[in-house]
């Protein structure tokens, strides 16, 4: 996909820093502001219970460029945003006498649930029209309001529980699984059951070289079945757009979909092979064909060949040796 | 008033000057000898009178005798003097000193700004250092050529060029291009608030070390000196192609009752012969000296203002300092045109060198002073090419001057919470006793510096370590910094750098400077450690900066978030943002480029390029359009028309690429109808999709 603006826009950098931040008026230390990987960590462990984070924020602007073009009254605006909850909030910011705009963005518990995205437009008046955005930083900012560390999400979460002596009514009624997989939540999980016997210590502490073998084959059958589940998962909750094509998701969702479908439906562009699977899946056709792929697509990412391969020869040496 | 101010030296020296003995003055004024001599040795002082006609005698204006100046009526008799060659027959092709360096504008910037920073004067006040360049050409060259007594000098040049070696092929190709362009390029450099050439002529002193010696280092003890004017000074003369430097100082102590425009032109030639006449290497432009044992030699010479001007050395001011005249200056690794120097290059070089190497003594306090100032400038025959720049250090390391500058103001602090804030942490060094001393070791504690990295920082992630005037020993990337850490900039400062004093910090630097080897770039072991410290003192620079790594990571690292649970072996297969999928080769066609306005129908007229993967079989590809929305909504569009351009044909709604190509392209016009609101107001998207029902 490539786009066109219909009137000019503004192609230097426009870069954003994060000043610092402050939960109800007391400085966070700057360690839980990541710039390399954009994310501002607010939850503190001492301080869980904050009504309100204030981000202090500094944006540079192709200043050259934007006195030679055609636009005029042109301000730059912090917007924060955040999915789940619908929430957004937009900001004028404030031109110093060194040509840079500054200003904060309140980040109220109240309306935001876990991680909200702060981006920053420049709008001006172009051919006659105000209020036009002429400009946008390259990369969206995370406030991730339950992390300890400014980092983004790159790993599902891995539970290591007993089923049986859990809380939860659900995983106690499936108590003789050794592990499960629940792609429901805001990241997919993966549990773990530490009542089933040897699972724990054999994923964690493999010593011999057939413990590791076992170890890699049950690791990735886990991660298999987690790939698949997530696929699924994926492809089951699309939103459609106006001309009928589904539309592709965000955040796990489309990292796993990016991965998996060039093996899924080889050949296409994104947008065609989700439409593929969503028509094959809706009308039914070709659905089940469409499995075998899925599940080839999964244990690549599992690594499913390598450690059966490894575990196969660990076989053949075992019975070398007893020879 | 001096021994050196009074008129006894006063006349003392124009009978020098004169060749005029003290029997022979008290026979033109009819007088004793006893009694010139009692004048020279200031028991006793002349009568109004008789000063007149000393004046008159020595051809000097009146009222010299009482102004103590030697305004002469005759001007100032100047010759140029060649050591004669050894006696052993011994020949010198070039100075070793000047070998040591290649003709390169950032190494004499680097080496000349940090003698005139060792040499500073009054620590209050930064020193003042500027480098103009300046081409001269035409009237205004042989101007300046008649002023250098050019004649009595071209034939040693041309003599000396004659050789093989690597000085005479320089000075070979400087003088060609002199005569094919008949343009010669200077470089000035001048220093205020700086000591100045001062001490006698011959015997041990500033103006000694850089005029008459090579590898006079004159290291002054116990004081942040680099080495001033050791090796250092060598650049001067490797960097003009004529081996040619001449000198104006204006003295911070009086040397023969002057101060100003003590004047001396050195010349480094190879061996050569001239008129069958074999000379050594140095030659000086001078005053005759008439000193018994140096007859002859040139001498430095108090030079009036328009000599000073004619020679491109006048100074802005009487605040001592020296101003150094490169003659036929050139830097190996930025030639501009032949006969055109490219004065923009060098300007830009000269800047960004002294950026590079004196940022820390250039920062400033908002009530301290800095260390230094310079400024650089390019004229070309007295006019303005390159204005005077001042280096201002902020603009090319702006990270590190807020780091130095809040140290200076005292607004650092432990922690750090917002992007400008700079930390400070004090890291001990323990600076064993000298050896057989007995003494106890000592504690400087030194001064690490952290700071978040400023947007498009150079090579951020290390720790810039100084001593001495804020000059840089070495950059370093600390060890085991966490992957992922922030970009930062981190400076160290021990020993006088730290701008405290006391003995601890004295011994500190002391230690240091011994850890250096002869380069000055890494604090380790070395001989001198060995030798001059007791046992201990070797391992002492690498506990050092383990320490100071440590203090580093303390300031810049997370607290290590506990890992996220589960087995590694199975996290490891569960990463989400492995960077594949979409990238790896792109097996279908993708949008490569799209271009077009909106037409007065208010209809988008677009021209698309594609991208094709080669195959045997043609793609039917369906052109999509819609409106793209701030957050992701799509308002489709239909085409009113679609055009073929290249590789392609159009067929209804799709596009039908020919087999085997590449790339394709095509036109089209958008449904107005079909917008949901003017095109004026949206973004147009474009891709291209399958067709349907075309399997492929």
């Amino acid at each position: 996909m490539k786009t066109l603006m219909p009137y000019p826009t503004v192609v230097g950098d426009i870069d954003v820093t994060i000043e610092k931040v402050a939960l109800d008026g007391r400085d966070l230390p700057y360690s839980m502001i990541s710039r390399n990987e954009r994310v501002v960590a607010l939850h503190e462990v001492e301080r869980a219970e904050w009504e309100e984070a204030r981000i202090a924020l500094r944006v540079s602007l192709p200043e050259r460029e934007i006195e030679a073009g055609p636009w005029t009254d042109v301000v730059c605006v912090a917007i924060l945003t955040e999915g789940a909850t619908n929430a957004r909030l937009a900001r004028p910011l404030r031109k110093r006498t060194d040509g840079a705009w500054v200003g904060s963005v309140p980040v109220s518990r109240t309306l935001h649930r876990t991680r909200a995205s702060l981006t920053v437009s420049v709008v001006g008046t172009v051919g006659g029209v105000a209020g036009r955005v002429i400009g946008a930083a390259d990369a969206a900012w995370v406030i991730d309001l339950t992390a300890r560390a400014p980092e983004r999400k790159k790993e599902l979460n891995i539970v290591e529980i007993d089923f049986a002596a859990s809380d939860e009514e659900w995983l106690i009624k499936l108590k003789e699984s050794p592990w499960l997989v629940d792609t429901s939540g805001e990241m997919p999980t993966v549990y773990l059951n530490t009542g089933f016997e040897g699972l724990a210590p054999l994923l964690n502490g493999a010593r011999s070289e057939m413990e590791k073998s076992a170890r890699g084959l049950v690791a990735s059958q886990i991660a298999g079945d987690a790939w698949t589940a997530m696929f699924h998962a994926a492809v089951s909750d699309l939103e459609i757009g106006d001309d009928g094509t589904p539309q592709v998701p965000s955040g796990w969702r489309e990292s796993v979909l990016r991965q998996m479908l060039p093996d899924v439906i080889p050949g296409a562009s994104l947008a065609d092979a989700l439409l593929e699977v969503h028509e094959r899946r809706t009308d039914g056709q070709g659905w089940s064909a469409l499995q075998t792929y899925i599940h080839h697509a999964a244990a690549k990412r599992a690594r499913i060949p390598k450690y059966v391969r490894t575990a196969v020869r660990a076989l053949d040496r075992a019975e070398d040796s007893e020879r | 008033m001096s021994e050196l101010d009074s008129f006894g030296a006063w006349l003392e020296r124009q009978l020098r000057r004169s060749r005029v003995s003290q029997a022979e003055l008290a026979a033109a004024l009819n007088m004793t000898r006893a009694g010139v001599s009692a004048w020279v040795n200031n028991r006793a002082m002349p009568r109004a009178d008789k000063l007149r006609s000393i004046e008159e005698f020595f051809g000097l204006l009146p009222g010299a005798a009482t102004s103590l100046q030697d305004a002469e009526k005759r001007a100032v008799q100047r010759i140029w003097y060649h050591r004669r060659a050894h006696p052993d027959g011994g020949r010198e092709f070039g100075n070793a000193a000047a070998f040591a360096f290649e003709a390169d504008l950032a190494t004499l910037a680097r080496e000349a700004t940090q003698n005139s920073l060792d040499e500073g004067l009054d620590p209050t006040r930064p020193v003042r250092v500027r480098y103009t360049l300046h081409e001269l050409s035409g009237d205004q060259l042989r101007t300046f050529k008649d002023h250098l007594q050019w004649d009595d000098l071209e034939p040693h040049l041309r003599a000396a060029a004659r050789h093989r070696q690597k000085v005479a092929r320089v000075l070979a190709e400087g003088l060609r291009e002199l005569d094919e362009t008949d343009s010669l390029l200077l470089l000035r450099i001048d220093d205020y608030n700086a000591a100045g050439l001062t001490g006698p002529e011959y015997d041990d002193g500033r103006f000694a070390a850089v005029v008459r010696r090579q590898l006079d280092s004159r290291k002054a003890e116990g004081r942040p000196a680099g080495g001033s004017f050791g090796l250092g000074k060598a650049t001067l003369w490797a960097n003009s192609r004529l081996g040619l430097v001449l000198m104006n100082s204006t003295l911070s102590e009086p040397y023969e009752g002057h101060h100003e425009r003590r004047m001396i032109g050195r010349l480094d030639l190879p061996w050569r012969r001239v008129d069958g006449e074999p000379f050594a290497g140095p030659a000086w432009l001078g005053e005759p000296d008439e000193t018994p044992g140096f007859r002859r030699v040139a001498r430095s010479w108090w030079a009036d203002e328009e000599t000073a001007r004619a020679l491109h050395l006048e100074r802005d001011s009487q605040e001592p300092g020296t101003s150094f005249l490169i003659v036929g200056a050139h830097d190996m690794s930025n030639e501009g045109e032949p006969g055109r120097p490219d004065l923009l290059a060098m300007h830009t070089k000269l800047v960004v060198a002294l950026a590079d190497n004196f940022w820390a003594a250039m920062t400033a306090g908002e009530n301290r002073p800095p260390l230094l100032q310079a400024s650089v400038a390019a004229l070309r025959n007295g006019e303005v090419v390159i204005p005077e720049q001042r280096v201002e250090p902020s603009e090319y390391f702006p990270a590190h001057v807020r780091a130095l500058k809040a140290y200076l103001d005292g607004v650092t602090v432990d922690r750090l919470t917002a992007v400008d804030q700079v930390a400070l942490a004090r890291v001990p060094l323990l600076v064993p006793p000298l050896r057989g001393t007995g003494d106890k070791a000592v504690e400087h504690r030194a001064v690490l510096l952290v700071t978040p990295a400023d947007h498009g920082d150079r090579d951020p992630g290390k720790i810039v370590y100084m001593r001495g005037s804020r000059m840089t020993v070495m950059k370093r990337r600390p060890r085991e910094v966490p992957l992922g850490t922030d970009p930062f900039q981190a400076i160290l400062l021990a020993g006088y750098a730290t701008g405290e004093e006391g003995p601890e910090v004295a011994a500190a630097e002391a230690f240091l400077r011994a850890s250096e080897p002869p380069e000055h770039d890494r604090w380790d072991r070395t001989e001198e450690l060995a030798v001059v410290y007791a046992r201990g003192a070797l391992t002492r620079p690498r506990t050092f900066r383990a320490d100071v790594d440590a203090a580093l990571r303390e300031i810049v690292g997370r607290r290590e978030v506990q890992a996220k649970g589960g087995p590694s072996v199975l996290r490891e297969l569960l990463q989400l943002d492995t960077a594949v999928g979409a990238r790896r080769g792109e097996g279908y066609p993708t949008v490569r480029h799209i271009e077009g306005a909106i037409d007065d129908t208010g209809a988008w007229r677009v021209h698309i390029e594609l991208r094709i993967p080669r195959r045997d079989d043609p793609w039917l590809l369906a052109p999509v359009a819609w409106f793209h929305g701030q957050e992701g909504g799509k308002a489709t569009i239909t085409w009113a028309e679609l055009a073929a351009v290249e590789n392609c044909e159009i067929d209804g709604e799709n596009v039908r690429v020919s087999p085997g190509v590449g790339s394709a392209s095509f036109a089209g016009i958008t449904e107005v109808s079909s917008h949901l609101v003017p095109a004026g107001w949206a973004r147009l998207a474009v891709d291209v999709r399958r067709a349907r029902g075309a399997r492929t």
